[in-house]
This record gives C-alpha cells, structure tokens and sequence, in this order.
C-alpha cells in the first residue's frame, strides 16, 4: 500500500512538472541575463550593422501557415529593395530605396488593403505608386510594411538594422538567455531566448554559428491568446555584389502617384457625439462612458506590448493627477491583454483613472466599429466634452502632448501655462 | 532460474526474434551509411524503430500465441503466481530492447569512425528515451497479448497508433482554441504511450511553433523519465490484473 502511494506521489510530482503549460504567462518566464548570450545578440546585430551589403529570403509564417514571402535586398549606404508577396501566387509589392527616395509600387496591380472597399480599390488598382524623399535610415521597412497593412505578417527582425536603426523593443529587453543548439537546413545554430517587458513578448533565434546571421526567429506574443509568427531566412548572401538596378526604379510614365490613407483619416471627427458603451472594468464591475458625463474624457486605447503606450502612461497619471479635481478623467481602455500580464504591467506603472479591461468581441467591436479605429491601432486618444461630443481623435503618441493640451482645452478643461 | 527462464524464453520462443534483431541492426547500419545523419536525425530514427516498431515485432502474439495454442495450460502447471510470468516475459523484452539500442549506438559509433561523418554527439539522450518508450509499448502490447489471441495484440497497436497519431494531428487543427483541446491534449500527452514527451526529453523543444524553446531542464527530465515508466507499471498491472483472471486450467488434458 505504501509502496502504491508513495508511486502515485512521485506520478504527481511528474504529472506537475512535465504539465506546466507554456500557453499561460508565469513569472518564471521573465529571462535572465546571460553574458554569452547576450554577446551572441549583440554579435548578430553587429554583423547585420557591419556588412556592405545583405540578400535573404525570408518567410513569415503563423501555425496555421498561412505565409508571407520576402526576398529583400540591403546595400550600403542608403539602399534597399524588398519584393513581399502573401503566399505564393499573390502579386507582389515592392518597396525600394535609392538611397534618398523611398517608393512602393505593385506592378501587377494594387492588393485590397485594410482601408480598401470595392469602389476606391478599383480607382486606385492600377498604375498607382507612393514615393516620398527620405534617407533610407530614417525608414523603418518593418514599420512601412506594417503601416500599409501589405503583409499577412511583417518581418519579425526589422531589414533596417543594416542601415542602423535599433529594434523599438530593445529598451524593454528582461534579459537574454542561451537555450542550447539546434540545426535549422543543415546550419548549425546557437538558440537564444530574448524576453521584453517581462515575457509580454519573447523572441527566440537561431544564429547561425558560421556567419552569426538569424536562420530562424520566432515571436511569441502574450496577449489575451498567445500569438506565434516564425520568420525563417535562407539563400543569406552577405558582401556580395548586388547589382545598382535592383535598387533603382522610376515611375513609369502613366503612372500616378497615390497616397495610402492612414488609419487616423478614419477616426470619428470633431462634433460628433461619442458612441457610448459598456464595458467590464479592471479588477470587476462594469464602466459606462456615459457614466462620465459633464466631465472632460480622454479615452485612451492601450496595451501593455507597446513602448509608445508605455511611455505614454506615467504621463497620462500625472496629467489625470493635475486636473481630475478640475473635471478630467482619463479612462483607458485595454482590449487586447492577458489580465495577468496588465497586472503586472499595473504594479509597476499604477494609475489612479478609472481602467477598463475587457478582450470580448464586444469591446473589439467598440473600437473597431463605433470609433472607426479600423487597423486597432494602438495607442489611440479621443477627448470627449463634458456633453459627450468629440473634441478629437488620433492614433499615436506625440511626445509633448501639444494636440491633446489643445483639444482638453477645446473641451472645456482650464489648464495652467506650466501643463 | 525461473526467472533466467522465462527472460531467456522471450528470446528463444520463436526462431523469428534474432531475425527481427539482425534485420533491426541491419536497419540502423544501412540509414546511417546511406545517410550519414547527425545524431538528432539517427536518434530520431532509432526512437521510431527502436523505441516503438521493435517492441511491436518482439511482443507480437507473446502471451497470445500460447493462449491460442494451449501451451499456457502447461506453463500455469507450475506453482506460482501468474503476474510472475508477466513480469519476467516484459523483462526480458526490456533486456533485449536495451542490448539492441547500446547495438545500435555502437553500430554508429563504429560507422562514425569509419566515415567520420555525420555525428554521434548527444545520441545517448535519444538511446535512453527509445529504450524507455521500448518498455511502454512493450507493457501495452504484452497486456494487449492478454486479451487478444496470436499476433494481432501487435499489428492492432501499430494500426491504432499510426492512425491515432493522423487523428489527433487532424483534430489539433480543427479544435483550434476551443476549450476541450486542453483535455483531449492532456489524455493523449498522459494517458498514451509518451512519444512526445519522451522526444523532446532526448531532443529538447525545438518544434518550429512550440512556446517553449531549449533543452529539457534536469527536473523535467526526471519527471518524463518517471512518467514513462509509472505508464510503464501501470499498463503492466493492467496486462496482470487481465492475466491472473483468465481461467487457465492447472491439470494436463
């Protein structure tokens, strides 16, 4: 009998340590440093920053393979070229820089993008192209892909690190750690662990042991369900001559020049009255906008995975501290995060303004539907007057808050000159 | 002795098991020369070969065959507890699991220094987990062997594992996020012969879409092993408990 317990005992204790499930966040996820392997990241940066010039393929995948594919092409000083297509019979789009002109063209016609419906997307299909004049370091490739919405999913690792732009995540790196060696098509790597903003987003890459270029980087983003996308690079040419013409391009002569809409052109404009709504609030019970009523409001849409939103939140508190006696109230609204992510992100950073935390289809719907913020762009700000009118809406944040000063006003609240 | 018996009699029982030994080493040898993989690949090999189509082909019809044929009427003649023969039989297909996997380390081994290509780094991990799963499929099967006359205990597992394995990886997809993937996951990752756990205790957790990334820390890896083998026992105790029911006459006709 003791025997039968005490292996019934021992098959617990596996059951328990074989069981821990990596879908749910814990602590103990959070990475600590380890020099070698932060020197292997820091290696791998540096011979992307280093090199003359840099050609991959790359596909980015989720599990359910769905794929885009990337042939991109980096050159020093001021050149790129990168041909994205969404699986492997989509039409491409392509986006390259000569060094001072950064343009986007679809030679085979325009995709339906996220601002698309059927009649602008018609106008607009063919013989349209974007340029503006900008020097390739002063652009994000990742950040254009991603603004455009062209991608089913953006490169993980942003292309413009060769041209010496710092990852928008590498201030909020935990730690990085060594997790042993694998083989991604016959190169042998070492695979390291990278967790930002305590395990909200962990990044694993392979590097190859030869030319300490990634093989294989994978995301995991912890939000209210996990999100997995794995970048894979293969044919990596490094210094080799890259031929001047695939960076240059010029409009053809029909050709018109087109400007993609941004998802602020969609927001509710000043006038209009603010859809209410209902929705649950963090730590239990329900929070109403019209609750609010005769008070100044700005509704601030936020995660805990964005440095802009993180940035933005110790200024938001003291903001609120100042003139909550004179009517302001800040109400956050988080759709998106695992709550025992936000609640740790709440430890760290608290806030006394009403927050509401609600991931339903409902709370998606608010945004997306009744406040037009059509891509869920993160973060977003709307001031609502005392009467429950729009002031102004935007998505981003601007640093010195001159836009938000200015519509509070506008609203009604009395702000001091030191503001 | 009568324990060296009944192990010695799992060998000697049928002149086909020293074939299925030297046609499973003959294997192991050929993949390497043809292929010359490195230790993950071959240790990825032997776990199947080794670990889950070698216990089928030793195990088949082990006590089925002699229910079938009447000769387990002679072998309860002896005074002794069932579960005794049980015990010994899987123990001796357990021994000869683990003389053919160290064979099939040394095979590579040999090869390796012949060739001196592909690798033997880090093979022992996969050695251990094929002879582990060895002992689970072996303890189901000799259970099912119980139960279902002649050979058809091994060729009912193969068929129901290799269909369960499309089932699952099929339903995975189609589950999605529902809620009763947790479970379904968990009765399947628990309750079945541990191939998933068992691969990344010897290869570490390197799936392309996994959540986790790096090799199985020490404590985890004491747990699968002591999972593997309380699924072990526990089908073990199933196959007696079956055993020790049957109605076996003691007295020759």
């Amino acid at each position: 009998m003791m025997i039968v317990a005490a292996a019934l005992a021992l098959e617990a204790w596996a059951l328990y340590v074989v069981g821990a499930s990596p879908e749910r966040w814990r602590p103990t996820m959070i990475v600590k440093d380890e020099p070698a392997a932060r020197a292997l990241y820091e290696t791998m940066i540096q011979t992307i920053r280093q090199a003359d010039s840099l050609s991959y393929n790359c596909t980015c995948a989720d599990p359910d393979y769905r794929t885009t594919y990337y042939r991109i092409s980096l050159k020093k000083p001021g050149f790129f070229r990168v041909d994205l297509m969404n699986g492997p019979m989509d039409k491409s789009s392509i986006l390259v820089s000569d060094g001072n002109n950064f343009s986007v063209f679809w030679p085979g016609g325009r995709p339906y993008l996220w601002f698309d419906d059927q009649e602008s997307h018609e106008k607009t299909r063919l013989n349209v192209y974007m340029r503006r004049t900008v020097p390739a370091n002063r652009v994000s490739i990742a950040g254009e892909v991603a603004r455009l919405g062209v991608a089913w999913y953006g490169c993980i690792l942003d292309p413009s690190t060769f041209h010496g732009r710092t990852d928008v995540f590498d201030p909020y790196i935990d730690g990085i750690r060594s997790r042993g060696t694998d083989k991604v098509e016959k190169e042998n790597c070492d695979v390291i662990e990278i967790s930002y903003m305590k395990a909200q987003r962990i990044r694993h890459l392979w590097i190859s042991r030869r030319d300490h270029l990634p093989r294989r980087i994978k995301e995991i983003v912890r939000v209210a369900e996990n999100q997995i996308v794995v970048e894979e690079w293969s044919g990596v040419s490094v210094n080799a001559n890259v031929p001047p013409k695939t960076f240059a391009w010029s409009p053809p002569e029909d050709g018109r020049l087109w400007s993609a809409p941004t998802p602020e052109d969609f927001l509710p404009k000043g006038g209009q009255e603010a859809p209410d709504f209902e929705l649950s609030a963090f730590g239990g019970g329900k929070a109403k906008l019209s609750d609010y009523r005769g008070k100044v409001v700005w509704l601030y849409l936020w995660q805990c995975g964005s440095p802009q939103c993180r940035e933005e939140w110790p200024q938001l508190q003291k903001l609120y501290e100042k003139h909550k006696d004179k009517g302001l109230v800040v109400l956050s609204l988080n759709f998106v995060d695992d709550e025992r992510i936000a609640q740790v992100f709440l430890r760290e950073n608290p806030a006394t303004f009403p927050i509401i935390h609600d991931c339903s289809a409902i709370a998606r719907k608010v945004v997306r539907v009744d406040y037009r913020n059509k891509t869920m762009a993160i973060p977003m700000s709307c001031i609502i007057d005392p009467q429950g009118r729009i002031v102004d809406a935007w998505c981003g944040y601007e640093g010195n808050h001159t836009r938000a000063l200015a519509a509070l006003q506008k609203a009604g609240l009395q702000l001091t000159t030191d503001n | 002795m009568r324990a060296y018996e009944l192990i010695k009699e799992t060998f000697f029982r049928g002149s086909y098991i020293w074939i299925v030994h030297v046609a499973w080493l003959t294997i192991y040898g050929v993949y390497w020369w043809l292929f010359l993989p490195e230790s993950p690949e071959y240790g990825r090999f032997v776990f199947i070969w080794g670990g889950f189509l070698l216990p089928l082909a030793l195990s088949a019809g082990i006590f089925g065959d002699d229910i079938a044929s009447g000769r387990i009427c002679v072998l309860v003649t002896r005074p002794f507890w069932w579960g005794e023969l049980y015990l010994y039989r899987l123990l001796g297909l357990s021994l000869q699991g683990a003389v053919n996997l160290i064979l099939a380390g040394v095979i590579a081994t040999v090869l390796y220094a012949i060739t001196r290509k592909g690798s033997v780094d880090g093979l022992t991990p996969y050695l251990i987990a094929s002879w582990l799963l060895f002992n689970t499929v072996a303890a189901l099967s000799t259970s099912l062997s119980v139960v279902i006359h002649r050979t058809y205990n091994s060729l009912l597992l193969l068929v129901v594992i290799t269909c369960g394995y499309f089932i699952v990886s099929m339903l995975m997809g189609y589950l999605g996020q529902q809620a009763g993937k947790g479970t379904f996951m968990g009765f399947v990752r628990y309750l079945c012969p541990p191939f998933e756990l068992l691969f990344k205790f010897a290869h570490g957790e390197y799936d392309i879409f996994s959540l986790t990334v790096g090799k199985f820390s020490l404590p985890k890896s004491v747990a699968c092993v002591v999972h593997s083998l309380m699924l072990t026992a526990a089908y073990s105790a199933v196959g007696i408990v079956l055993l020790t029911r049957q109605q076996f006459s003691r007295t020759r006709d």
